[in-house]
């Protein structure tokens, strides 16, 4: 007989692939903080069953340890017998918000109402952008850069790819909500990257969010964001659809249909051997990189690829447990402050003493980096450091051609 | 709502922790109603967190008076129902002992406490150059004091040995508040003699809590090589094993993974081209590099002689990895088959080998459960798997049969219940087919001399074990 898998349809069916190992707990943050075995996934499953089985009334811990979840997603890479964690608790926690046992916070329900318009929430996020922009850093979250205020990332790659005309794959660029209205010089850099290396760029009109921020906040309205970039990246003949942060891309892939996968910016870069940027001899610059979670537990990459980190021409190395969640968690900074700064403060310390100067902590999601400016913002780090998106070191600036095909390619 | 008598409880209970944590909600309870034998379910009456170990000495201090079983528990990964509150009462989890205190090159021994995590322990010993050897499959999540109450295993103890051949001391507490120490880093400096440490290793959480332990280190090996071959049947395995076991070179570990398990990891998205219908080997040889590098080409002529065709070894570690694939995959793979699943631990003297097997499928395949076989075969440390689904009336009841035909056919063999699991209460109600009456009152006194009452971990190991308030 040949042994078929588990191919779960509904939450209930969901909870009886976990055989209750517990490999999971080791690497949970929440478990790792609190020591509460319901406090990781296969306590919380445990909870979920049971409720669901009608062993347990609703009880309001069962609320608490739902809402204490991170999501990063660790316990579906150490999970032998691949229980389907991140769907089941999404379900779960849209279910808590539409029975009322779990609350958003105000601003993250406003903020969630705001990304179904992509005009309006550009519009909101404009103080943001200005602040930024003058470099009056305001808030523990908005780490320095430049974005433009009014020009959008589609009619900048408009500019560019009418200016450099690459002849190399077309790619489908999702630019994102917060990402284009609050930290839009990552989208432009992204763009600048992307065409050098002689890649065509199209920004699909019409896209919007990708629905992460309603999956992280349990709130309602997820599928017609989905249905959104459906329609927009849908029906297009590309090469590639990519995204530059990886919860996004990991949110827009789980849309789009398995024969449109969804290419995260820096791992499509790596099959394309990228231009590498030149530092001076002496630059003693060193760059840790650490992994978001949705980019090796969600998208389940290995990694960011090496070429793509050689490239940036900075000596570089993995942060110390680079694959464990930096506490950002989507929205899980703004709902559990404590928490999130708890787990941040594990992942940050090596940073007071590692070598390099200056010092740059590199990801490739922009709420990890939110979470990475925080350490230094609420003093966590005391020595300065920068929060970089890895793109942004591939960032030939505004003054670029594309390098003429070595006669290998 | 609460009932008073829980009430009284906690609050008791908050009196003996000021700092660490008491849970008593039902549904802060729920998460700790079973261990990795997911399917049986005790629901303690309160939980524990105790902040440290001098907290945890002061909850044992009051714990007599409470009048309720207490229950340790590590991780919960144990196989046997160990840390389960089978009579109710206090589950003291010990998530927050997680200290290394000191790793000592010189002398070749480490202290650490009960909650500190196997691999935790591996990777801090690591840049010294020294390792810990029992090596569980539990090893990413299981704790160090769960290993000493199981005397926990793994699949290069074919070779070190198990756990109580590395405990050097225990540190425990008794339910009067006592602290007693096993033993100690150089070996017989507790307040005990030496010898009676033993009756700490592997007690299963029925004398005492356990706080710390002083372990026994060994150089890390210079060279490991690692081999994988496959058997058209279990005779030429057999033979591979015989064969390896009596030779110099002294393989680390032996383990195999019979068709159906071949079969399982073939058809699921860790395939790694194993021959249909085989019977997989994988041995490993490690020591110094002059010496193990010698002994590479025996140890492959070994395996084909018995009758492997296909060969393969490596000392690189990547390719050490996909070797071990097979084996390392299958435990969880089961879980994507199956629910429930039940694994048996008997020990079994290896010539009997064939014809236990032969009975697992045999029971199995009449009863209509599917049987998948990995494990220990150097020292005949089987784990038949039994896969069900304990939410359909009656499989239980099956799997729980075959478990009990087994178990007395491996007795008749002259095989024991377990190798590393420990007997929780997964595996008391067969005690009487290994131990006679004599020998289960003598056995029985020996917790009833710690705690009288039987107090700690109720109903484990044997099953007329209970706590009378």
């Amino acid at each position: 007989m040949t042994p078929s898998l588990h191919s779960p349809t509904s939450p209930p069916d969901y909870f009886s692939n976990c055989t209750h190992c517990g490999f999971c707990l080791a690497v949970c943050p929440t478990y790792q903080l609190t020591g509460d075995e319901n406090n990781s996934p296969r306590g919380r499953l445990r909870l979920w069953s049971e409720e669901a089985a009608g062993r347990l009334p609703q009880d309001e811990w069962t609320d608490f340890y739902t809402a204490e979840c991170v999501g990063c997603l660790a316990c579906e890479t150490a999970c032998p017998a691949a229980v389907p964690y991140g769907e089941i608790f999404e379900h779960i926690r849209h279910e808590h918000v539409a029975t009322h046992r779990f609350s958003p916070k105000l601003p993250l329900r406003l903020a969630a109402a705001a990304v179904a318009y992509p005009a309006l929430f550009n519009l909101a996020m404009l103080p943001a952008r200005l602040l930024r922009s003058a470099g009056l850093g305001v808030h523990r979250f908005l780490f320095p850069g430049r974005p433009a205020i009014l020009k959008s990332t589609a009619a900048y790659a408009g500019e560019l790819m009418h200016r450099h005309r690459p002849t190399g794959p077309r790619v489908a660029f999702l630019t994102g909500c917060l990402m284009e209205a609050a930290f839009r010089e990552i989208n432009f850099a992204t763009v600048r990257v992307l065409i050098e290396n002689n890649v065509q760029v199209i920004i699909p009109g019409g896209q919007g969010c990708c629905g992460a921020f309603q999956e992280h906040t349990g709130l309602d309205g997820v599928e017609t964001l989905r249905e959104r970039n459906r329609r927009a990246f849908g029906p297009l003949e590309v090469d590639a659809i990519v995204s530059n942060s990886s919860g996004c891309g990991y949110a827009l892939g789980k849309t789009l249909p398995p024969d449109k996968p969804v290419r995260d910016v820096l791992a499509f870069l790596g099959e394309l051997n990228p231009v590498r940027r030149h530092r001076a001899k002496d630059d003693a610059t060193r760059v840790y990189v650490d992994l978001p979670c949705h980019l090796v537990h969600g998208q389940k990459a290995p990694g960011i690829p090496a070429n793509v980190l050689d490239a940036t021409g900075y000596r570089w190395e993995l942060a110390p447990n680079a694959k464990d969640c930096c506490g950002s968690g989507g929205v899980y900074n703004i709902q559990k402050p404590e928490n999130a700064r708890a787990i941040l403060a594990g992942k940050s310390a090596f940073l007071n003493e590692a070598e390099g100067s200056p010092v740059i902590l590199a990801t490739s999601n922009h709420v990890c980096m939110m979470q990475w400016h925080s350490a230094g913002a609420t003093g966590l780090v005391t020595r300065p450091y920068e929060v970089k998106h890895l793109i942004q070191l591939l960032d030939p600036g505004e003054d670029f051609s594309i390098p003429p095909a070595s006669p290998q390619s | 709502m609460i009932s008073p008598v829980k009430s009284s409880l906690e609050h008791q209970l908050k009196a003996l922790l000021p700092r660490g944590r008491v849970l008593i909600s039902a549904a802060q309870l729920a998460g700790y109603g079973a261990d990795g034998l997911g399917y049986k379910n005790h629901l303690p009456d309160a939980v524990v967190i105790p902040a440290d170990a001098e907290e945890l000495a002061g909850f044992m201090c009051g714990a007599k008076a409470l009048g309720v079983p207490v229950v340790m528990r590590g991780a919960g990964t144990s196989l046997s129902g160990g840390p389960v509150a089978a009579q109710g009462g206090v589950v003291v989890h010990t998530s927050a002992l997680k200290k290394i205190l000191e790793i000592n090159t010189e002398g070749f021994w480490c202290e650490v406490e009960c909650g500190v995590g196997l691999n935790d322990l591996d990777a801090a010993l690591k840049p010294y150059g020294v390792f810990y050897p029992p090596d569980p499959s539990s090893g990413p999540v299981c704790t160090l004091g769960g290993n000493v109450a199981s005397n926990a295993g793994g699949a290069h103890c074919f070779r070190y040995g198990v756990t109580s051949n590395y405990v050097l001391g225990v540190e425990a507490v008794m339910l009067d508040g006592s602290v007693h120490c096993f033993g100690g880093p150089a070996g017989g400096r507790g307040s005990w003699r030496e010898d009676w440490k033993r009756f700490m290793i592997g007690s299963e959480g029925t004398l005492a809590a356990f706080t710390r332990f002083w372990l026994r280190l060994l150089p890390l090996p210079e060279k490991v090589w690692t081999f994988r071959a496959t058997y058209p049947d279990l005779k030429t395995t057999e033979a591979a094993i015989h064969a390896l076991v009596a030779h110099s070179s002294y393989p680390a570990a032996i383990e195999m993974l019979d068709p159906r398990g071949v079969a399982m990891v073939e058809s699921s998205q860790m395939a790694c081209g194993l021959p249909g219908g085989s019977f997989m080997l994988l041995v490993e040889i490690d020591g110094p590099e002059a010496l193990v590098n010698a002994r590479v080409e025996a140890v492959a002529e070994i395996l084909r002689h018995a009758g492997s065709q296909d060969v393969m070894f490596s000392d690189q570690d990547e390719i050490r990895k996909k070797l071990w694939k097979a084996r390392k995959a299958s435990g969880g793979l089961l879980g994507q088959l199956s629910p429930s699943y039940v694994v048996q631990d008997a020990v079994i003297p290896k010539r009997a080998l064939a014809e236990v097997l032969q009975l697992v499928y045999d029971e199995a395949d009449a009863a209509g459960i599917r049987a998948v076989n990995v494990f220990h075969a150097g020292d005949g440390n089987l784990h038949p798997n039994f896969l069900f689904d304990s939410r359909v009336p009656g499989e239980l009841e099956k799997v729980e049969l075959i478990s009990k035909r087994l178990m007395q056919r491996v007795i008749e063999v002259g095989g024991t219940l377990s190798g590393e699991h420990g007997i929780g209460n997964d595996k008391s109600a067969y005690m009487p087919l290994v131990f006679g009456p004599d020998s289960m009152r003598l056995q029985l006194a020996v917790p009833a001399a710690f705690n009288p009452a039987h107090q700690m971990n109720p109903l484990k190991v044997f099953d007329n074990r209970h706590f009378i308030a």
